[in-house]
């Protein structure tokens, strides 16, 4: 802090330009643009302030604040208990179905709800876009951390949960942060990729919730993915979310099949090619932003 | 020494009528065109002087603020390059980039950061900004329920003190009531004798007078004059008078690819 300080004195002087902004060269760009993550280093204030903004604004007018962390998700386990649990008797692998079920909808949420603020955090940001210079990459990541607020507070009736029906998780807890970190680069990925459309083309907005609702029926939230037929399987592990989804049940209830650890894994490698492609899209299409607000 | 230096600056706006067209366009993979075109700026060949304060003028629709965002680096050039030595502020078109739900306070934090200014010096000079701006509880208060003229105030009092190499103002001051005016000039005043790099856009011809060193007069996306402003704000008089003489705006046709 206090070498940034001198520096930004350093520049009162009236003479001197600012010498941490050095001589800038700005033309179009064309083809492959360099993906300069550095620069959101740089950045990394600009990121915690929206972020932080976003989580204290979210609840802000509410009535009962951030308790709607824990009431969704709570709620909706209760309906699916009743009618995928008890009345369709879906099979739960051995685990009572409640717990089966909220271990699966935690991450959920967490990616469903990280996916579309990030997808929509570009258009609710469009005062910074057409005022201000600043790498657009920003938004869509500081539109991604809000989420594990609510997933870190969710997750106390989890442990609740664990304590009521006798479950004591093994080793497999410590792989938790990984799973989390690969929900995060996930809807990371897919909100770049809808985000950087979306401003382009407005019907994104409307396919979102759409597609939000098409894949959780297509990753194990309400069933085991061993009731997917064999055939199936190869694409069903297309679905990233079936794969996160997958590693919370078996990092926390310590379910696994032997299909777990190929889901999993496909879920990782659809996750990067999902991140990489989204930055390198976005970066490619970023400078138009501002004419497209 | 060249503060802002554009070289061969031309940027075009593609219109498409409905958004269906981009998505006919990109099954054509750009063989067939579906959109018109506007060139908002063609051939900007311009310098800016460190030190020196210019007015950018013209009628409206003739790319003043468009250079500005180009400046600011808002807005991407389609072709030509920019040259930059140290850091831009600017004030375009009400607001320079302030959340609306937001307060003040918080925006004035947040557009700091934007600048790279870290958190601990932007809170150092939360108060200069609130004195500056003059209004008073709303400092506190969503900038939503800020009239206009309060927007401009902050926008303005933050863009000078985080202390700009150069500063971009897009007729802005305008809104501003009197006495909030005659501070602003008194501050541009200041950062000339700082030997700040200023560019104004601006319809009042006596700010031109008054408080620049030179204009420059834009028509129809294309420099038409730049010098004293003796010598170029009558050039711009002049236009105003004669209607056939301002640029026509107009969408062509895409050149062939």
């Amino acid at each position: 802090m206090e070498k940034d300080k001198s520096k930004v004195r350093s520049s009162v002087s009236p003479q001197e330009p600012n010498t941490h902004q050095p001589r800038r060269i700005i033309q179009p760009q064309t083809g492959w643009v360099c993906l300069n993550l550095p620069e959101l280093v740089e950045y990394r204030e600009l990121i915690w302030l929206l972020a932080w903004r976003d989580v204290s604004s979210r609840y802000k007018q509410t009535a009962v604040g951030i308790a709607w962390a824990v009431i969704q998700p709570f709620v909706l386990m209760v309906v699916f208990t009743v009618f995928f649990g008890n009345m369709a008797k879906i099979p739960s692998e051995g685990v009572p179905y409640p717990i089966f079920n909220y271990a699966g909808m935690l991450p959920w949420q967490y990616f469903f709800s990280a996916m579309v603020n990030s997808s929509n955090s570009l258009l609710a940001n469009s005062p910074l876009l057409t005022k201000v210079y600043f790498p657009r990459l920003v938004i869509p990541c500081a539109a991604t951390l809000p989420p594990l607020i609510d997933f870190g507070i969710s997750s106390i009736i989890l442990v609740g949960m664990m304590i009521y029906f006798g479950i004591a998780p093994g080793l497999g807890l410590l792989w938790i942060p990984a799973l989390v970190l690969l929900a995060f680069t996930t809807a990371l990925g897919a909100g770049l990729w809808l985000g950087a459309l979306g401003m382009l083309y407005r019907d994104v907005h409307h396919l979102v919730p759409f597609i939000a609702q098409v894949l959780m029926f297509a990753s194990p939230v309400v069933y085991p993915s061993t009731l997917v037929p064999e055939k199936w399987r190869a694409l069903y592990g297309l679905n990233p979310a079936a794969g996160i989804i997958e590693g919370f049940r078996w990092s926390l209830l310590s379910i696994h099949s032997p299909q777990s650890t190929a889901i999993i894994c496909s879920s990782v490698a659809v996750s990067l090619i999902l991140l990489l492609s989204g930055i390198i899209y976005f970066r490619q299409v970023e400078k138009d932003f501002a004419d497209l607000v | 020494m060249t503060a802002v230096a554009l070289r061969q600056i031309a940027k075009r706006y593609d219109i498409y009528q409905r958004p269906i067209d981009r998505l006919k366009e990109l099954m054509w993979r750009n063989r067939k065109s579906y959109h018109r075109e506007f060139w908002a700026l063609r051939d900007i060949d311009l310098e800016f002087e460190r030190g020196l304060t210019t007015a950018l003028i013209g009628p409206n629709g003739s790319g003043k603020s468009t250079m500005l965002q180009i400046i600011a680096g808002v807005v991407q050039p389609t072709l030509g390059q920019m040259h930059i030595a140290g850091r831009v502020t600017a004030i375009l078109e009400l607001g320079a980039g302030f959340q609306s739900d937001y307060t003040g306070r918080e925006n004035v934090i947040l557009n700091g950061m934007i600048l790279g200014i870290g958190k601990d010096e932007m809170l150092e000079r939360l108060d200069e900004i609130a004195d500056f701006a003059d209004i008073g509880d709303f400092f506190d208060q969503p900038v939503k329920t800020y009239s206009s003229g309060m927007v401009v105030r902050l926008a303005f009092a933050t863009a000078i003190t985080v202390d700009p190499d150069i500063l971009l103002v897009d007729e802005a001051l305008a809104v501003g009531d009197v006495a909030f005016q005659v501070k602003c000039f008194d501050k541009i005043d200041a950062l000339q004798k700082a030997g700040k790099t200023i560019i104004l856009v601006t319809h009042s011809m006596d700010a031109v007078k008054s408080h620049c060193h030179q204009a420059v007069l834009l028509n129809g996306g294309k420099v038409m004059a730049k010098g004293k402003q003796d010598k170029v704000v009558p050039m711009y008089l002049d236009l105003m008078e004669r209607a056939d003489a301002v640029a026509a705006k107009v969408f062509t046709a895409p050149a062939a690819v």
